[in-house]
Parts: C-alpha cells; structure tokens; sequence
C-alpha cells in the first residue's frame, strides 16, 4: 500500500471515530457534513473546468436539480434516500447533456455565459412554478434519510423491526465520509483512464486531441453530464439533510464558490478541490462571527471571496496545489513502467 | 528502386492485401490483382478551398502512391498546410473530392466532410508545423492519446476497473511504449512532455501520430528547426516508417532533405498545382524554378 493511500485510511478511520469521542459537539458535526456537501460538489465541477478547461459558471443548476429531484420524490412519494440517488444522479445527468450537447460546442467566455443562464434559468423556475415547488414559500416538510430493513427482519423473525431513521447530526457525518471517499475514488479512477486523457487532450490541444481520434464535442458532453450526475447526487443529500428547501439556497453565488474551491485547490486536482472546500468554509464560518461583530451584513462574505480569487489569480494562478502531470503514479502498471526505464537506463526519475 | 520493390512485399506480406482484394467493380478481374499494389491510397481530384473572397487551392489533382514517400512543396502561403487540413478533416473542400484507400484493393472511401476524429479512424494521421503537444502531460500520455482511436474503454470500465478495462490499460501502455522506442524517446516516458528538447518534441508528435496506426502520415514541417544531425536521423526515422507499410507525404522546405528522400513531389504555387513528378523532373521544370527564384531565374 502506498503512502499516500496509508494517510488516507488513517483520516477516514479518525474521521469516522470522531462523533463518537468526547469532543463531538453538534455544530462541529453540523460544519463537517457541509464541507463534505462543498467537497462533492467541488470534485463534481472540477471535471468541467479543470478535466476539460471549459469555465462553468452554472453547477449550482445541477446541485439545484437534484436537491429538488429529491425534495418532491419525498414530499410526494415517499421514496427512500436510497432510490432516490441514482434517480437525482440521472435526472441531473440528463439535465447536463440536454444543456450540454447544443452548447459545449461555444468556447470560452460563450459557454461560460450559457451556462450561467442556465442556473439562472433554475432558480427562475423553482421560484415561478409554483405548482410543482411551491416557489418561494419553500419546500418543506421532506423527511430524513432512513434505513428500512423491516422486510428482511419480518422475514427473520416477526419480533424484529429493522428500521433505523437518521435523528441529529452524526449519522448523517458518517453517511457524508461515505460519500466523499466514494466520489473521491471514483474520481481517481477516471483521471487515470481512456476517459480522463481524453478530457485532458481536449482541453490541452482540441485539434491535435481530434487528430489522435477523440470525438471533442462527446466527450464534452459525457464531462458534463457526470459531473452533473455529481452534483444532483449532492443535491439529493443535502435536501434529506436540510429537510427544507428554497429556491434562493441556488443562486449563482453557490456556483461562484465551488468555483473558487476547484481554483483554490489547483484546477484538475482532486485532493486540491477537497482542500479548498475546507478552507472556504471554514472562512465561510469564520466570516459568520466576525463579519456582524464588525456591523457588516452577512452577504459580504461574497466580497471576501471575490478578493481571494483575484488574490489567486494574481499570485498563484494554477492554485495552491497544482495538478502535475502524474500520468496515474500508482497505477501498478506505471509503477512497473517507472521501474523498468530505471534499470533500463539507470536510475533516473 | 528500393522503396518499390519494398512497397511490392510489403503488398504481398500484409494479410490485408488478400482479405481486401475484392476486384474494383469496373475491371477486369484478373487485372485488379496486379494493379492493386500501384493502386494509389490517396486520390485528391479537383479540390478547391475558398476563404471568402480568398482562393487557398484551385482544382488541385494528384496521388499519394501507396507505400513510398511523397513531398509536398511550394513557396510560403502556397497552400501546402491547407492542403493537408482538407485531406485530415480539418477543412471540408469547397469542391472536389478525396479518395482514401487504406488496403491496397479495397473501395475507396469519399473523405469529403469527416471530421478529424473520423478520418484518424480511417487511417490517416498527422503532425503540425508547429508543434502541438499535449504539454502538460507526461512524453508517455501523449502517446496513449494516440491509442485513443484504436481502444474502446469509455466510463463504466474507468470507475469498475473491469478486466477488460485494465487488460487494455495495459495493451495501451504496451504499444505506447513500442512507438516511444521506435523514435527513440523510450527513456522519458514518464517526463512532461513540455521539458524535452526541441527535436525530441518534434520525434514525440510523430510517435503519437504513429500510436493511432495510420496507413498515411502526412508530416507537416517536420525539419523544421532541426540542426543537420537532427534532420540526418529524422530522415532515417521516416525510412523505418516506411518500413512498417505505412505510407508518408510531407510538406518541407529543407530541400536537400526532400530531393534526398521524396519518390514524387507536387509543388504548389498560390494553390494551383504547377507540376509533378520525381525529384530530378522537379528539379528541372522551369516552372518550379520560376515560383522559387522568380521570373529572370528561370529565363537564365
């Protein structure tokens, strides 16, 4: 096992024990689900601009999506957290190669303005269609993330009653490592593949990506409807989180700072995006105390974080961890590769 | 001589040859077998590029012979890269068609409006005049890009890791590997690619062009800047490459390397076609003389 893997199970098994210390307090807890929320979506986006390089300004549309997706299931019909994903997850994906295949063929400054009408485009909708969401009022009333094994444990034996329904902060903190370890995993995993080098041709050199046989406009859209995917899936947790959702917890500034977490990070790099997550909202928390103690209304904050990105872009424009070019560095046949060229051509990294 | 007799093997060695031997439905059956090996792969037929007002190629006619290396030469702004954006997909010609042939026998294909991606499927890759590498990559992922085309692995592979997917992963790696070997840059696999030297970029462009297993490579510029120990072994480079059955067309102004190494050239002057034909009939054709010197060369 690699080092960097050791120090991750280290973290995710300290992570898991926490709530379970003497030092648990809810609002900690509470702040930890929301970085893990901020993580999701933050890898979620990092596909689009720093897998493909193309400025999405709209990923709050999809998280926006899939939180309802959830929220009306709910409300409605009842489903369980568990059935309700993959559908968020596919309604969300479906969203993204709608949007995606008509524009991702703009470039730049375009696409970036389109998607940006896009989320606007939502939060319009959530707050107009009143039928559906009940507009501004909000949604309330959806129910907390279960677990129902009744029908195994009546099969068992009659006595039992398996069901578990998640009550404060700490189930929900487990179900959110749960969460980011397996984005996190997956994101690795399609960095390190056919998939991923393609989005990185495309977005280093789309003619010359198009002369090795990628098909730049598909894999633009595949991009975009998994991150998409991703997105919703965050959605559908925080509405079983929340319990109560409004059309205003989507607007653009939401996209504005996953953005600044994926710029924060080191664009294209997965640990960075997770990285940046934390720091901004824990600075989001920080802002929360100091900024009415200072007689400043909440909404500031936003200034504080347009300052970071112009701050970023002027001192350290590929973020505080760059991505390199790892082409896959554990990946065992690399690792193989590596030591092969070494004893080929003596050692030499 | 050589490449001919070569090209003439390698016609009757490629398993392709009999399997795509299928007799071209307006002749004679007997005659398509021995034609097939002089049988051109590419064909382009009066093909005309139109910018606005702006005429880059006007009815230019002429074949790529299978399995020998042909030059593409002219004057600066003559048309030449337009040219080869047409023949990859780039541009779509505003009239005239190209016929790709990848077997020797089998039906050509019309090529006219492929997109890039289509026609590096067909078999015809490229290099450019300048360079353009996937700079942030390692020298290897670049190479592994050029495998793309020729591998299917998509998303449910990636995140599954089925054996399929890591079986081909590392076939990818395999043949990657074979074609850095090939060119010489083995060694810096797992370097980025924008920290080799000059030539060696140029060497790494041509390698994952190679990787996408093209039976044309169109070489644009590829002298370009090389010192003369560089072009000496490019020009032994593309004598391997021609070995491996894979027909070459390169555009270059280094003319001691064009007359040394081109079977045929075309010269194109303000996108017409002005002449073709072996490297000595060029070298003589007062009109060729004319576009290079200008007008009074040619009279003296």
């Amino acid at each position: 096992m690699s080092k960097g893997k050791l120090y991750l199970l280290l973290g995710a098994l300290v992570a898991l024990a926490y709530p379970f210390t003497p030092l648990a307090s809810d609002y900690v807890l509470h702040v930890a689900v929301l970085v893990m929320i901020y993580m999701v979506l933050a890898m979620g986006l990092n596909i689009v601009p720093g897998f493909c390089g193309l400025l999405d300004l709209g990923f709050v549309g999809f998280y926006g999506i899939g939180a309802y997706t959830a929220g009306l299931l709910t409300v409605h019909y009842g489903l369980s957290f568990w059935a309700i994903v993959p559908l968020a997850a596919l309604n969300g994906a479906l969203w993204g190669v709608l949007l995606g295949a008509p524009t991702l063929r703009l470039t730049g400054d375009y696409f970036a303005i389109v998607t940006f009408g896009f989320s606007e485009l939502v939060v319009l909708f959530l707050t107009n269609e009143i039928w559906l969401t009940r507009g501004p009022l909000g949604l309330p009333g959806i129910d907390p993330i279960s677990i129902d094994l009744s029908w195994l444990s009546s099969l068992l034996n009659p006595a039992w009653d398996w069901y578990y329904e998640f009550d404060g902060e700490t189930p929900y903190y487990l179900l959110a490592i749960v969460l980011v370890l397996g984005v996190y995993w997956m994101m690795g995993r399609l960095e390190d593949s056919r998939l991923g080098r393609a989005w990185f041709a495309l977005r280093e050199d789309p003619l010359a990506a198009a002369s090795c046989g990628v098909n730049i406009l598909l894999y633009k859209v595949i991009a975009f409807g998994i991150s998409a995917a991703i997105g919703a899936t965050a959605g559908s947790f925080f509405a079983r989180w929340t319990l109560f959702l409004s059309p205003d917890m989507f607007k653009f500034w939401e996209s504005f700072l996953v953005l600044c977490m994926v710029v924060l990070g080191g664009l294209a790099n997965i640990q960075g995006a997770l990285v940046g997550a934390i720091i901004l909202v824990a600075l989001g928390e920080v802002l929360r105390t100091v900024l009415p103690a200072l007689g400043l209304p909440a909404e500031t904050r936003f200034l504080a974080y347009g300052l970071i990105m112009i701050l970023i872009m002027r001192f350290k424009p590929k973020g505080f961890f760059p991505a390199i070019a790892t082409s896959g560095l554990s990946n065992p046949v690399i690792v193989r590769l590596r030591k092969r060229l070494a004893e080929q051509y003596g050692a030499k990294g | 001589m050589e490449a001919a007799t070569q090209a003439a093997m390698q016609a009757a060695l490629d398993p392709t040859t009999n399997a795509g031997a299928a007799p071209a439905p307006n002749k004679a059956p007997g005659a398509a077998a021995a034609e097939s090996a002089g049988e051109p792969i590419l064909e382009v037929r009066g093909v005309s590029k139109r910018f606005g007002g702006l005429l880059a190629l006007g009815d230019v006619d002429y074949t790529v012979p299978r399995g020998r290396i042909m030059g593409l030469i002219g004057p600066n702004g003559a048309g030449k890269t337009t040219m080869f954006n047409c023949i990859t997909g780039v541009y779509k010609p505003s009239v005239g068609d190209i016929l790709f042939r990848r077997a020797p026998g089998a039906a050509p294909v019309r090529t006219n409006g492929f997109k890039p991606e289509k026609m590096t499927a067909l078999g015809i890759a490229r290099t450019f005049q300048n360079i353009r590498l996937f700079s942030d990559l390692t020298v290897l992922d670049n190479v592994r890009i050029g495998r793309h085309a020729r591998t299917r692995q998509i998303f449910l592979g990636a995140v599954l890791r089925t054996r399929g997917q890591k079986r081909e992963e590392e076939r990818i790696v395999e043949d990657s590997m074979r074609w850095l070997d090939f060119v010489g840059l083995g060694k810096h696999a797992l370097a980025p690619a924008s920290g080799l030297a000059y030539g060696h970029q140029r060497r790494l462009e041509i390698a994952r062009a190679l990787a996408t297993e093209p039976g044309l490579l169109l070489l644009d510029e590829p002298a370009a800047g090389m010192n003369p120990q560089e072009t000496q072994m490019l020009d032994e480079l593309i004598h391997r490459i021609l070995d491996q059955g894979i027909t070459v067309v390169l555009i270059e102004h280094d003319m001691k390397l064009v007359m040394h190494i081109c079977d045929k050239l075309v010269v194109l002057d303000h996108g017409i076609k002005i002449a073709d034909g072996t490297p000595e009939e060029i070298r003589r054709d007062p009109r060729v003389v004319e576009a290079y010197l200008g007008r009074g060369a040619a009279d003296a």
